[in-house]
């Protein structure tokens, strides 16, 4: 609670820029590892809080806010920038003080933003960030000149080699004025007339003060989407006004829409001649070449491809040897334990249901955490941008935008972040799709269950020389799941979500080195969240199903009719009519029904079950993959698994939902149970479906 | 339109040009003005591929489908 208190007292301070502008670089710099991430109330944007400690000792409240390009844009994400600078969000203090990060090797687009923020008189410090890299570039910035320029104090940083840091710290420390300098650019007359009148109405019919009153009537004015977007928030008569001022400003000739930002970057021009110098070399740079082919129309997409390839085959054979050591670990403690306590229930619920449940889960976390390796370099390279670029050509076809592969892409590693990225997505309508399909493509949580089936029945040969089978089938099983998300887009697009494709306008950030430390801070986070999940949701659903799987207790039974006749076994008899045609028994049937929480728990429910099942043999080095290959019918001793009940499994969780996570932030993001429940009836039909005709014909295949 | 103006979608990869007019919807053009694709700015084609193209204006590379750059009006700036 102390600390609920002191938080009210302290100073908030906000951090803004353009995308790409090295914003959360320098946040992290300023920050430390004092985070903590939320989210705002009533939308889902992410809300990104530290804490920053002064020399003094005293404390501030640093707010994250979402990159941007100015104050007055339409997704999800940007409005939350402006809107909290304007005050208008609950529970968030108007921040006292705007940290400006401006890249300084483009400073002409990122002083747009900071034009606004003068504007709006908000106290402001601007961190001229990526200094050296515009210093290598040959441009020369005189941060005196600039500083006199704008009316605010300009510290040069270097974020990720942590340059500029105390200076910028001791700029906030203290009390800041906003822009000492009235506003500088200038509107053709007859626009500013009428934006001075109606800043007057705002100010008389809205009691605004005259920087928001001034925000408010340059958008009302000139902003194409001003009227209908805004309509509701303004009196009848204000409204009347504006539109007799749209048409007045219309018969002299006047493009109301381009009025304004072609001021401001006159504007702009003055300030950057007044304090650049630009020496900058005209020609083919390094980045320009390595564009040309990266973003080639064939061999970016092979090159896209392989990486991808790459990427998959070393998550498997690299992460194998950890693996085996936790897997050993987890046996190890399990055998321990088995052997210090007195046998019993409580014994069994400790190995079987806590141990073996959530090791064999937690046995996974080193493909995790390559996969979380390999997305994050590739995202801090700036390649995820370029992935985009090629893609948008496949995603128009399916009428999708470019930047919707992202948040697909994203979903590798897991559908959550991938649906929060959604939120760049402009149009409703696109946005809604990619939230549709980001579930289908593979996610991290799937992987135990994938290695699982893979590593006891994929052959481990080699093919065409370099490639292994295992590596191959789990490539396979991601492609699956990515053709199923565009097609499955198509099909959205063409019936209920009909728009037209999108204009596709994205920034491409410069080519750099990673940095090593962003990439494992993220690894880190998300590891850790995994880790939580298994330690939770897990263990509590293992300990669920260890009950169900061993209650009631029969007299003098074998294991196997124990679990047969457990509350689990019932309801897996239940639904094996339902599963049969997809090759499915009922000890399978459990562990569909245990992972409709969550993927990752159909392994750990396999831990359980088959941990109970051979209680009476004695524990030792039999792993779960081996349980699953010895195992056979009692009755027919045909297999319970082959390698086709392996790739139907893997393919039926490839298309089904499985995750209440993502149905709960869908739930969030669309304000509603309409889409998430939609979104599973549709999955499930798609997985049951597929599984079948996959299973069908694999017996042909196999007669034959 | 002058005879010497063409669309950004026409020019060499490498030239630099001037923005003259941008056609595109009203608020695709807003969109393109705040990411600096506002009239008079200096622009420059780095690829030309047959679905996107990437130009470079302000010092940012900027990605954009080929309907989009035959909406930018530009004439040749040396």
């Amino acid at each position: 609670m102390n600390s609920l208190k002191t938080e009210i007292q302290l100073r908030h301070i906000a951090i803004i820029g353009n995308p790409n502008a090295g914003k959360t670089t320098l946040f992290n710099a300023l920050t430390g590892m004092r985070q903590k991430v939320g989210n705002y109330p009533g939308v889902t944007v992410e809300k990104k809080e530290g804490r920053i400690i002064f020399e003094d000792g005293s404390e501030a409240v640093l707010l994250d806010l979402p990159g941007t390009y100015s104050l007055t844009a339409n997704s999800p994400d940007e409005k939350i920038a402006t809107d909290i600078l304007l005050g208008r969000v609950d529970h968030t203090p108007l921040p006292e003080l705007v940290v400006c990060v401006v890249d300084a090797s483009n400073l002409e687009r990122n002083l747009y933003l900071i034009s606004q923020i003068i504007d709006n008189r908000l106290p402001a410090v601007v961190a001229l960030n990526m200094f050296d890299v515009a210093e290598r570039d040959g441009l020369k910035i005189d941060i005196q000149k600039l500083s006199a320029e704008l009316g605010v104090k300009v510290i040069p940083t270097v974020g990720s080699k942590s340059l500029g840091i105390e200076e910028l710290k001791a700029a906030i420390a203290g009390h800041v004025e906003p822009s000492s300098r009235s506003r500088q650019w200038i509107l053709p007359a007859p626009v500013q007339e009428e934006c001075d009148e109606l800043k007057g109405l705002l100010q008389q019919m809205h009691r605004l003060s005259e920087p928001i009153a001034f925000h408010e009537a340059i958008v009302l004015l000139t902003s194409p989407s001003a009227l209908s977007e805004h309509n509701d928030r303004f009196a009848p008569g204000l409204i009347e006004h504006v539109k007799r001022d749209h048409q007045k400003l219309d018969l002299l000739g006047i493009d109301r829409h381009s009025v304004v930002v072609e001021s401001r970057y006159e504007w702009i021009k003055r300030v950057c001649s007044a304090a650049t110098v630009s020496h900058r070399r005209r020609g083919m740079s390094a980045s320009d070449k390595i564009d040309q082919i990266l973003t080639h129309r064939v061999w970016g997409f092979v090159i896209f491809i392989g990486l991808m390839t790459i990427m998959f085959q070393s998550i498997f054979s690299w992460a194998n040897v950890p693996m085996e050591l936790l897997g050993d670990s987890f046996n190890w403690v399990g055998a321990q334990v088995y052997a210090m306590m007195p046998a019993g229930d409580l014994r069994d619920l400790i190995v079987n249901g806590a141990i073996g449940g959530v090791g064999a889960v937690v046995t996974f976390l080193p493909q995790i955490i390559f996969l979380f390796l390999f997305i994050g370099f590739l995202e801090d390279t700036g390649y995820m941008a370029r992935a985009a670029f090629i893609m948008d050509r496949m995603m128009s076809k399916v009428g999708l935008h470019g930047k919707s592969f992202i948040p697909l892409l994203s979903s590798f590693a897991c559908a959550i972040p991938g649906i929060m990225a959604t939120r760049t997505i402009e149009s409703r309508k696109d946005r809604l799709v990619t939230m549709l399909v980001a579930p289908l493509v593979s996610r991290s949580a799937r992987l135990p269950v994938y290695a699982l089936m893979i590593a006891a029945f994929i052959p481990r040969k080699t093919v065409l020389g370099i490639f292994s089978l295992p590596g191959l089938t789990l490539v396979a099983m991601y492609l699956l799941g990515l053709t199923a998300a565009l097609s499955m887009a198509w099909v959205f697009k063409k019936t209920l979500l009909k728009s037209e494709a999108p204009a596709f306008i994205m920034e491409l950030p410069p080519y750099k080195m990673p940095s090593f430390k962003s990439v494992l801070l993220h690894m880190w986070e998300r590891s850790i969240l995994f880790l939580k999940r298994a330690g939770t949701i897990i263990l509590g659903v293992s300990i669920v199903l260890w009950f169900l799987a061993t209650y009631p207790k029969l007299e003098r039974a074998s294991p196997s009719e124990q679990l047969n006749q457990s509350f689990a076994g019932r309801a897996g008899h239940l639904i094996e009519p339902i599963i049969k045609p997809l090759g499915f028994d009922w000890k399978i049937g459990i562990g569909l029904i245990g992972s409709i929480l969550q993927r990752e728990v159909f392994v750990s429910t396999m831990g359980t079950i088959y941990n109970i099942k051979d209680a009476k043999h004695e524990r030792g080095n039999v792993s779960l993959r081996e349980h699953l290959q010895q195992d056979v019918d009692p009755v027919s001793g045909v297999p319970t698994f082959t390698a086709l009940t392996a790739i139907c499994l893997m393919v039926y969780y490839v298309l089904a939902m499985q995750c209440m996570s993502t149905v709960a932030v869908v739930r969030r993001e669309t304000n509603g149970w309409k889409w998430p429940l939609f979104q599973i009836s549709y999955m499930t039909a798609l997985a049951y479906s597929v599984t079948f005709i996959v299973y069908q014909i694999g017996l042909v295949l196999a007669e034959g | 339109m002058n005879s010497s103006h063409k669309t950004l979608s026409e020019i060499p990869v490498g030239r630099f040009v001037q923005i003259r007019e941008l056609l595109s919807e009203p608020d695709v053009c807003h969109r393109l003005r705040e990411m600096g694709f506002c009239e008079n700015a200096i622009v420059r084609l780095v690829v030309n591929g047959e679905g996107n193209l990437i130009c470079e204006v302000c010092n940012t590379r900027v990605g954009l489908n080929q309907s989009i750059a035959q909406d930018i009006i530009v004439a040749s700036f040396e």
